[in-house]
């Protein structure tokens, strides 16, 4: 079978600044203009993007010892909880928590948000008091430059692929995917499609724990499978059509800008953060460059109703990507708007940001140090016995 | 000419008056009305006018004469460019299409002439985008 390229081999390209990159849109179009063998020879890296709510998010803080030093065990950051029992100074802010003081719209991810914009966040936080650590609460404020280490750790992110949410009860229903109106009047889904990173590698042939990637502006890297990594989903032109895979990432938040993290409040559901994330892929073969040139019209997702108070929602129907993003589906007969809850407009500039960081040499690609588990189905949970769990 | 669209506020002694009437008759205009509602603090209508500017100042001149308040509605909502973050979240909410997709940039345009101000795109926008008015 054709060409083989290894990661070396393009990095040592991108150093001369012989490397053909190309977005995931170009090379679509560079497929159906000279077919693939001919496009997998002339394209040595295809660039990818997404920029969505992804709530699985949050970051590690060291703040540093106060004097006299204090063990912080309640840790709060703009009045918002974070997690501190870690040691003494670091904690864990995650996306989701929300405000103590009674703000529904405000929460981790706006703390998150804040500090990246540069904003000062007041710190507080109590402790029983040591030894060691005398100290028993603290007020202050901190921004990005004065904590030692602030960075984003993701348990989960940038699903492969995601069900469209719909409601055919007669009341809105307010959830993670947005308002949704009553007797289907709308529809949304989260997935940047013909961009999105982990539908054009299926197989995360090329990404695995180290891989590099761009995420909220910095250079980040994949540190583990996502939670709630799975495989056993229906497959269409060999890739899911429902969501499968995930990936944990981490970086630098002093590295970012709030262009691409940007906090979310999701009306009576609570908070989220939209991430922006790009994935170059090598092009090591034909296969990759084949997926890495599917469509919106060969990628799919499956319709759910969340009217089902469920975690069983059987999927109505599956709709193209190309359906969704005309502005209307056809469910069951009835024509249905859609909304896009992930942008597709910042996955372009992301997957556009990334091509050029590779291009002028600011980006190198990387070989994973270890590929992501091939098989892996979902757990759920249940109320069971002692016993029953043995 | 998208932008004549107004709120009357009519006090309920007002209210069985054939004011809407007269003004379409006599000004000869064609009108829209988009919303109204009556209750124990008066009448509400939300009404679109079509007309020539002169048509339109005369019967918005009627109307204050006969103690009727009106509002512009040029600016119910507006979009915070800075916030909105292009998701399309909107798109769908929206009864009367006002936000639509540029297919070619996929950034989400609002057309704030054809809102109705019924405020669902406030509280659907994720990142907090779409605000109240002035
Ligand atoms: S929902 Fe808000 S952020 Fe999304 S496109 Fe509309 S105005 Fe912009
Ligand atoms: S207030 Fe209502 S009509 Fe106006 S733009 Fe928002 S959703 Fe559309």
């Amino acid at each position: 079978m054709g060409l083989k390229r290894t990661v070396e081999e393009i990095n040592a390209r991108i150093k001369k600044g012989d490397a053909v990159v190309m977005t995931a849109e170009e090379a679509i179009d560079l497929v159906k203009k000279d077919g693939l063998e001919k496009a997998t020879e002339q394209v040595d890296v295809v660039t990818t993007g997404t920029f969505g709510a992804m709530c699985s998010s949050g970051a590690f803080i060291n703040f540093g010892h106060s004097e006299p030093p204090i063990k912080m065990s309640k840790v709060f950051l703009n009045d918002v909880p974070a997690y501190g029992g870690i040691a003494a100074v670091d904690a864990y802010i995650g996306a989701t928590e929300e405000s103590s003081n009674g703000r529904h719209d405000y929460g981790g991810a706006h703390v998150i948000e804040d500090l990246i914009a540069g904003r000062p966040v007041k710190l507080k936080a109590t402790s029983k008091g040591t030894d060691c650590y005398p100290r028993k609460e603290i007020e202050t404020f901190i921004t990005l430059k004065t904590v030692n280490q602030a960075y984003l750790f993701n348990p989960r992110n940038m699903y492969q692929n995601y069900a469209v949410a719909t409601n055919s009860s007669d009341r809105t229903l307010f959830t993670y995917m947005g308002k949704l109106l009553p007797n289907m009047k709308n529809a949304t889904y989260s997935s940047s499609g013909q961009l999105s990173p982990l539908l054009k590698d299926p197989k995360l042939r090329t990404i695995g724990i180290g891989t590099r990637i761009f995420l909220g502006g910095a250079q980040g890297y994949v540190s583990w499978e996502g939670t709630q990594y799975k495989t056993n989903v229906p497959m269409r032109n060999g890739v899911p059509s429902a969501s499968a895979r995930t990936l944990a990432v981490i970086g630098d938040m002093k590295q970012m800008s709030t262009e691409y993290i940007r906090a979310l409040y999701m009306n009576r559901y609570g908070i989220s953060l939209a991430v922006g994330i790009g994935v170059p892929i090598p092009v090591i073969d034909e296969d990759i460059m084949r997926t890495c040139a599917l469509t919106d019209e060969e990628l799919f997702a499956p319709v759910v109703d969340y009217a089902l108070q469920s975690r069983n929602r059987r999927p109505i129907q599956e709709v193209s990507y190309a359906e969704l993003r005309s502005g209307t589906i056809n469910v069951k007969g009835k024509k249905v708007k859609t909304s896009s809850l992930s942008s597709y407009y910042k996955a372009r500039q992301i997957a556009i940001e990334l091509k050029r960081q590779i291009m002028e040499k600011e980006f190198l690609l990387t070989q994973f140090v270890q590929a992501m588990p091939e098989e892996r189905a979902i757990r759920p949970l249940d109320v069971r016995s002692r016993e029953e769990v043995l | 000419m998208g932008s004549n669209r107004y709120m009357l506020f009519f006090t309920p002694d007002l209210i069985n008056e054939p004011i809407t009437y007269r003004m379409v008759k006599d000004f000869d205009l064609m009108i829209n009305i988009l919303r109204a509602e009556i209750d124990d603090t008066g009448g509400r209508l939300m009404i679109a006018f079509e007309g020539s500017p002169q048509q339109i100042k005369s019967a918005l001149k009627y109307l204050t004469d006969n103690k009727v308040q009106i509002k512009e509605l040029n600016e119910y909502v507006h979009k915070d460019a800075d916030r909105c973050t292009d998701c399309g979240m909107c798109v769908s909410v929206c009864p009367v299409s006002a936000f639509v997709v540029d297919r070619g940039t996929w950034k989400i345009i609002f057309n704030s002439d054809k809102c109705i101000a019924c405020g669902m795109c406030i509280d659907a926008c994720p990142p907090g985008a779409m605000k109240l008015g002035q």
